[in-house]
């Protein structure tokens, strides 16, 4: 393909200013561009919907991995219009199988994430490099293709703001009685089923907008290629040299081929010379003679005293470069970060004393903050004890059972060994004991053997109905008997039966003896 | 249990009281006096019952109250059967019963009554208002502003009215029994702290269960008149002059010291408990022992248990105090601190 029938001036340009001249190309072939597209992807999904009608989701995973294949259409037509040669619509479609060969599973597979995707698609399908070749191509161009991933990242928000807005915009035109928040919520609160409709609409909407944005992406990513390319190749030297060429037609040609004879004397002599001179003959393959011991140069009194000094030349010469068209003077705007002021080193000079004093006083306002949280924390160490150690709630049920309650010592080891013995033999002289002593051996047991969560707080009513609660008929009976005969007697004042004391004391026995010793882990 | 033998033993306690009896035989007359009033008193409960399905713990504060002759708020929606509840109590014990709704325009002489001018005797008439019965009800009481709430200051701490300078006494017994709607309803007064520390108990009256639900709507829909039960079909089990006896006997149970104790520090813990921000005061305790007094002859106790004071703390003193401002924006309730509060002071030890 001649270079010169490109309709883009190529040229060394900015990176996004090629991304620009990618935006133009598009623009300028946006119909085919985007009617191509658009009659090869939206079909697609469609079939694609109808299979796969009832997984939307992966509908759009597919056709988001297809979009690799998709682009080689873009770049086949942008690549034959770039050159004047614009294919139809149909040739472009009947053209897109042949394109699809060429390392189309890699770029469908391990390629498929990378971000300079753009920049690498014309080496795959328009220079058909592959494998190790690819590679060194790849290195040759270059890998400055951060311009190329900026593309691909911005692209990516491009799409999203695009598509949501597209989705705005239907949700915009909804009726009013659809659009209530509260209807709208009933509408997507039903069952998955009923929904696949509206991720279908939101598909639809993404191809949407792929139509419109993928022809852009893509011929970025060429003119990018292009811009790389006249820049390491200097196209824009070969496209003069060729238009110089076409100018002066024949002519031209007679005289280039003239230069050329001439320049190919011109470095064929000094082998020549190499045979005449015997000194020179060990450098007879440098292309200049090197100067003899006779000639040392610019330096040699014989030149330095003549009118014109090499001095003189030399301080005339620099003056003559310093001017046009020599010396150029261009004055460019750029965008720069700031220059930082503060590049000296801390250690320069010492603060001032009024900073020092200002850092003084912030530290003690910090400390008398903290001194002021704490003394709040003691203020309030009812509260927080009340009402953090709510949040901890389990941790309290893990702690080990209290060694008193009700202020009787209801630990295991303050028990006598034989506990109805000594109620019977209590019995006769103190029955108030005796039932003491045998209501703190039924809470040790509740605690120690049951793992009943006792509490400062309970009642003896709260007692039998955490009895009642574990399901131990004998136990419960026990307890109630014992309870009731003790409330009577510390509460009513009411002596217990005189006989109350044995029968109780037998039936601890059987309970202790009927259920196994069980130790509560602590 | 008939009507017969349930005021029967009454009367006879009544004759005891004033007949001088043996000290042997005095304990054994009186335990006797002391199980019958159980009885009858349970027998109201179970009258109370059939009109008012599903909401027995609040039949039995309300039973409590009456027996230690305090008043009692009742709060909840409207709809749950608060009047009826009233007026089932006032046909069980055949008192007099009157009503006032409370509407922001009521007046004090509404309420208490006033001296009108009499053309044909040239005299101003005292006309007696509402107050002059056993039983009021004080429907919406918070539906009146705060001076029309005050003027059953007097009669309920007094038991009298004064009138054109006049102290009226009120009949005995006398129970007020108000109902308000939760203040978070619209066009809604507070009570003020002094009227509120003069009702006894205040009750929360919730929604029925499932299965009492369906039986009340069960028997309603039976009933001739469309929608509400029937309370004339209810026994009068109680004259008005056994109440009085029955307040006799229940405030002469005896009450242990320790569990006396436990009732004050029970009050004395609401004071400087986290959470509140202000506690209850000597009347809480009072109103305390004697509803736990009142409890325990419910439920057939010869004595007051801890446990009757603790099951009646929620009610006296729900109304005494006020839930910290920073626990009101977090949503919490007062029944929660109060039940946090009997959660953590120790119940009584020997």
């Amino acid at each position: 393909m001649p270079l010169s029938s490109a309709e883009a001036a190529l040229r060394p340009r900015n990176p996004w200013e090629a991304v620009d001249l990618g935006v133009h190309l598009a623009q300028r072939h946006a119909g085919l561009l985007l009617g191509s597209w658009a009659a090869l992807t939206l079909p697609l999904l469609g079939v694609l919907s109808l299979l796969l009608w009832r997984w939307p989701g992966v509908v759009l995973l597919l056709f988001w991995w297809l979009k690799p294949a998709f682009e080689r259409l873009a770049l086949h037509v942008l690549a034959r219009a770039l050159f004047g040669a614009t294919p139809t619509l149909g040739q472009a479609l009947r053209a897109w199988p042949g394109q699809l060969r060429g390392e189309l599973l890699a770029s469908l597979t391990w390629r498929r994430f990378s971000l300079s995707r753009s920049f690498t698609l014309p080496l795959t399908q328009l220079e058909n490099l592959r494998g190790p070749a690819r590679h060194q191509r790849l290195h040759a161009l270059g890998r400055r293709s951060g311009v190329a991933r900026w593309l691909t990242i911005l692209g990516m928000h491009i799409e999203l703001v695009l598509w949501s807005g597209l989705l705005a915009l239907i949700w915009l035109f909804l009726p009013d009685q659809l659009s209530e928040p509260r209807n709208w919520l009933s509408l997507l609160l039903r069952p998955p089923q009923e929904l696949l409709w509206l991720e279908h609409l939101s598909n639809a909407c993404y191809a949407l907008v792929l139509v419109v944005w993928e022809p852009v992406y893509v011929a970025c990513g060429f003119s990018l290629y292009l811009n790389r390319r006249s820049e390491l190749e200097a196209w824009d030297l070969e496209l003069a040299f060729r238009r110089l060429a076409e100018r002066l037609g024949a002519v031209g040609q007679a005289l280039l081929l003239t230069l050329a004879v001439g320049l190919a004397t011109l470095l064929a002599s000094p082998p020549a010379l190499a045979g005449e001179t015997e000194p020179a003959a060990e450098a007879a393959s440098a292309l200049c003679p090197l100067p003899g011991e006779d000639n040392p140069g610019p330096d040699t009194p014989r030149l330095t005293h003549q009118p014109l000094t090499s001095r003189q030349a030399q301080a005339e010469i620099y003056v003559l470069l310093d001017q046009p068209p020599f010396h150029r003077v261009e004055e460019r705007f750029d965008w720069n970060w700031p220059e930082r002021d503060d590049e000296q080193p801390n250690d320069a000079s010492p603060p001032p004393a009024w900073l020092q004093d200002v850092a003084e006083s912030v530290e003690v306002l910090l400390w008398s903050l903290l001194a002021v949280a704490a003394l709040l924390a003691w203020r309030y160490r009812d509260w927080l004890r009340l009402f953090a150690a709510r949040a901890r709630g389990s941790a309290a049920a893990d702690a080990p059972p209290p060694t008193r309650l009700f202020g009787l010592a209801v630990d295991p080891a303050s028990l006598p060994d034989d506990l109805p013995a000594a109620v019977e033999r209590l019995w006769a002289t103190d029955p108030r004991a005796a039932l003491a002593l045998l209501y703190r051996g039924l809470l040790s047991y509740l605690l120690h053997r049951r793992g009943v969560p006792l509490k400062d707080a309970h009642t003896e009513g709260e007692v039998l109905v955490l009895v009642q609660r574990l399901g131990d008929a004998p136990l419960a009976a026990f307890a109630a008997r014992l309870l009731a005969a003790w409330q009577a007697l510390a509460y009513g004042s009411r002596p217990p039966p005189a006989d109350l004391g044995a029968e109780l004391g037998a039936e601890w026995r059987q309970l202790t003896a009927a259920t196994p010793p069980r130790e509560v882990s602590a | 249990m008939s009507e017969d033998s349930s005021t029967q033993p009454i009367d006879q306690a009544d004759a005891n009281e004033h007949a001088p009896a043996a000290a042997g035989s005095d304990g054994r007359a009186a335990a006797s006096q002391l199980q019958r009033a159980t009885q009858l008193v349970q027998a109201v409960r179970d009258e109370l019952g059939k009109a008012l399905i599903g909401q027995q713990a609040v039949i039995d504060e309300v039973l409590c109250a009456l027996l230690a002759g305090g008043h009692v708020l009742i709060e909840g929606v409207p709809g749950l059967g608060k009047t009826l509840l009233v007026r089932a109590l006032a046909r069980c014990f055949g008192g007099q019963f009157a009503r006032i709704q409370f509407t922001p325009d009521l007046m004090p002489s509404d309420v208490t009554g006033h001296a009108v001018y009499d053309l044909a005797s040239e005299q101003f008439k005292l006309r007696h208002g509402p107050v002059f019965t056993n039983l009021l009800l004080a429907d919406e009481i918070n539906r009146a502003p705060a001076k029309t709430q005050a003027a059953l200051l007097e009669v309920m701490q007094e038991r009298q009215v004064t009138l054109e300078g006049n102290a009226l006494p009120v009949p005995r017994p006398f129970m007020v029994l108000a109902t308000q709607n939760p203040i978070d309803q619209e066009g809604t007064y507070p009570l003020p702290e002094a009227e509120l520390d003069r009702f006894m108990l205040k009750l929360r009256i919730d929604y029925p269960e499932h299965e009492q639900e369906l039986e009340l709507v069960r028997q309603v829909t039976r009933s001739p008149r469309s929608d509400m039960l029937e309370v004339a079909a209810l026994r009068p089990l109680l004259r008005e002059r056994d109440v009085p006896v029955l307040q006799k006997i229940c405030a002469e149970l005896p009450i242990d010291a320790q569990v006396l104790d436990y009732a004050v520090r029970l009050v004395r813990a609401s004071r400087d408990w986290p959470g509140l921000a202000f506690g209850a005061g000597p009347r809480a305790s009072i109103a305390l022992v004697r509803c736990a007094r009142a409890r325990a002859l419910l439920h057939g106790g010869e004595f007051v248990t801890p446990d009757d004071l603790k099951a009646c703390a929620p009610a006296v003193l729900r109304h005494r105090v006020r839930l910290a401002p920073e626990l009101e924006i977090e949503g919490r309730d007062v029944d929660q601190v109060l039940a946090q509060l009997l959660d953590q002071v120790a119940a009584p030890r020997s």
